[in-house]
């Protein structure tokens, strides 16, 4: 057997501290995830598209029918315009979408071995884990960025200041809602497809959360369930999400239904329980 | 452990048994691997290789024994055995949307090799296993030789020093597995590096120091192939009887030297007398008669009366045969 002497550069790596090994690892898989986004022409034109339907198409369609003089009378006075509403729900879909795409990855991280690579690296489940969810949400927050460029036809003036504050609350709900999908994900043994996702999950929780009608300012909460049925109202009223909208809302046209630190709260806790779920889910994997 | 001078060896493996459910994948193995070595894990599907190799690389707890790397248990200190281990799984674990270069550097990252070493030694390994004009290609768009020299390189970026591969040329054309083979080769030639490989192609292993044959989850033999084929290969009659007269009669006479039975032949202990003396005496009795010559092949079918098995499919592949369909844009 030949015993020669090995080639500098192979001599054994200057030992480098385990903080700086999870970090630089922790930048690796988040790359990761930002380049094979960026690389997804499919993702891309539905992060386009979408907002480009909701709000330029659904979004000025329904703009006059949002006013109560329509019928005559004046039933609800509202201080903003349709397009103006939905337009931060609007920014949260694509939000919502983004998240679970990529959250969805993860299956395809286990069953193509590249999950595999990862494991036996040095690195720590939760670096692994916390990799993915960053840069899922990153990707997220790119696409919930492109519905704001839209901002100018649908009457949103935004400031720098509302710039920075939407893009705190936006990365709040990306980091929860990319969390959920990976909490989802690894629930699914077979995988089929993703408009399964969408249509469980991500449309009923968008419906139902008061995106795309208000439940009217002017009216108590006791008037409400009158306009509207009773499980309705208490659909909107339970689902979580309503709340993330409502604050974004907030910081975007000045308008809530609900305490704005009401939605803060419920995504911080959300985004922590489902992040540790995840972490137990993979410990234990 | 007892320390003595000589450092630890790469690789111990100590009474080591695995459960899943009814199947005992592995049944109280256990080997050495020495320093530098080339050694060889042989045995056909569902032998537990690929057990044994996710216990070695941490992924996977073995049920009672104990597995050591350079002698870091694998239980109870995974993260630093890790380290010292670069692994090709059997089933490819690439990102197949980064690039060449783009894989390797994460995988140096993920190990958390210094960028100016990182990028020095990604250039050196796609030199070795002859990348380096591919380097900036999507990795989907490799073909599947590619992807295993892709593979080797990747698990040679940070400071490996025990080469772990699990049937690294398996499904590959013969030109391939004998460019894979070659880079092996000249590896061991520039890095102080310890190699174990699981195979079912017999003839692969020849080259090998050492070669442990398992079956079923257990050690049949250990040592190396000149050896082997000295104690258990031993010259072989391969004989196709004419009829079930012939074949009892055959049977009954060399009861003493029969060594199994596969399919329509009968397998007799051979040397060149007895051919001579067989064809004497029962050469209107047989169809076909062939000599085989001692090899690992007529090692394997003495230690366990039957030959190689096929392969079969995996579990999830419906969930995988849609992804490589094209799937959804998710993968
Ligand atoms: N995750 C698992 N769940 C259930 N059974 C398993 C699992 N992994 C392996 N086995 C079983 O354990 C046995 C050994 O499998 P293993 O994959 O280690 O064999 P192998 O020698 O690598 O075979 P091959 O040449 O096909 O790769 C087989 O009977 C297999 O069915
Ligand atoms: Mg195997």
């Amino acid at each position: 057997m030949t015993a020669a002497a090995p080639t500098p550069s192979l001599a054994p790596v200057s030992r480098r501290s385990p903080v700086l090994v999870q970090l630089g690892g922790l930048y690796g898989l988040w790359l990761r995830e930002v380049k094979r986004a960026v690389r997804d022409r499919g993702q891309l034109v539905g992060g386009f598209s979408r907002p480009i339907l909701w709000v330029l198409i659904l979004g000025i369609g329904l703009n006059p029918y949002f006013r109560g003089e329509v019928y005559g009378e004046v039933t609800f006075v509202v201080p903003f315009t349709y397009l103006q509403f939905i337009f931060p729900a609007v920014v949260a879909l694509n939000i919502m979408y983004t998240s679970v795409q990529s959250a969805i990855s993860v299956i395809w991280d286990r069953e193509f071995g590249f999950l595999r690579e990862v494991l036996v690296s040095p690195l720590s489940r939760s670096t692994v884990l916390l990799g993915k969810v960053l840069g899922g949400a990153t990707v997220a927050m790119a696409h919930g960025s492109l519905v704001l460029v839209l901002a100018r036809f649908a009457d949103v003036p935004l400031t720098w200041g509302t710039v920075a504050k939407a893009l705190g609350v936006m990365a709040m709900l990306a980091l929860a809602l990319t969390s959920l999908g990976i909490v989802i994900a690894n629930r699914i043994r077979s995988f089929e497809g993703f408009g399964v996702f969408s249509n469980a999950v991500i449309l009923p929780l968008y419906f139902t959360s008061s995106s795309i009608f208000p439940l009217d300012p002017a009216l108590t909460r006791a008037q409400t369930r009158v306009v509207y049925p009773d499980w309705l109202v208490t659909l909107v009223e339970y689902n979580p999400l309503t709340y993330a909208v409502d604050t974004l809302r907030g910081v975007l046209i000045h308008y809530n239904q609900f305490d704005p630190r009401l939605g803060l709260l419920i995504m911080a806790v959300a985004g922590i329980v489902l992040f540790t779920i995840a972490l137990l889910d993979f410990r234990r994997a | 452990m007892a320390e003595g001078t000589a450092p630890a060896p790469p690789i111990r493996v100590d009474a080591i048994s695995r459960r899943f459910g009814r199947t005992l994948a592995l049944d109280g193995v256990s080997f050495e691997v020495r320093d530098r070595e080339f050694f060889a894990l042989l045995g056909p599907n569902g032998a537990g290789k690929t057990t044994l190799l996710h216990i070695l690389c941490t992924v996977l707890r073995p049920d009672s024994g104990q597995a050591l790397i350079r002698g870091l248990d694998v239980v109870r200190q995974p993260l630093a055995a890790r380290r010292l281990l670069g692994i090709v799984f059997q089933e490819a674990s690439l990102d197949d949307r980064l690039t060449v270069r783009e894989n390797l550097d994460l995988h140096g990252l993920v190990f958390g090799v210094p960028g100016a070493l990182r990028r020095r030694r990604i250039d050196e390994m796609l030199a070795l296993v002859e990348l380096t004009a591919w380097a900036d290609r999507t990795t989907r768009t490799l073909s599947s030789g590619m992807k295993r020299r892709l593979e080797i390189a990747r698990a040679l970026i940070h400071d490996s020093e025990i080469l772990l591969l699990d049937e690294p040329t398996a499904g590959l054309d013969a030109q391939s597995r004998e460019r894979i083979w070659s880079y092996i080769r000249r590896l061991r030639g520039e890095r102080h590096i310890t190699v174990l490989v699981t195979t079912h192609y017999i003839e692969e292993v020849e080259g090998c120091d050492r070669v442990c044959i398992v079956d079923r989850g257990r050690v049949l033999a250990l040592d190396a192939p000149e050896t082997l084929k000295r104690t258990h290969g031993g010259q072989m009659l391969r004989i196709v009887p004419r009829g079930d007269d012939d074949r009892r009669a055959i049977l009954g006479r060399f009861a003493d030297r029969l060594k199994g039975e596969a399919g329509d032949a009968i397998l007799l202990a051979s040397d060149d007398a007895f051919v001579e003396a067989f064809l004497a005496d029962c050469g209107r009795r047989i169809r076909s008669m062939t000599v085989e010559i001692p090899s690992l092949e007529t090692v394997f079918l003495t230690l366990t009366g039957r030959a190689l098995r096929d392969q079969s499919a995996g579990e999830s592949e419906r969930t995988r045969a849609f992804g490589r369909r094209g799937g959804e844009h998710t993968r």
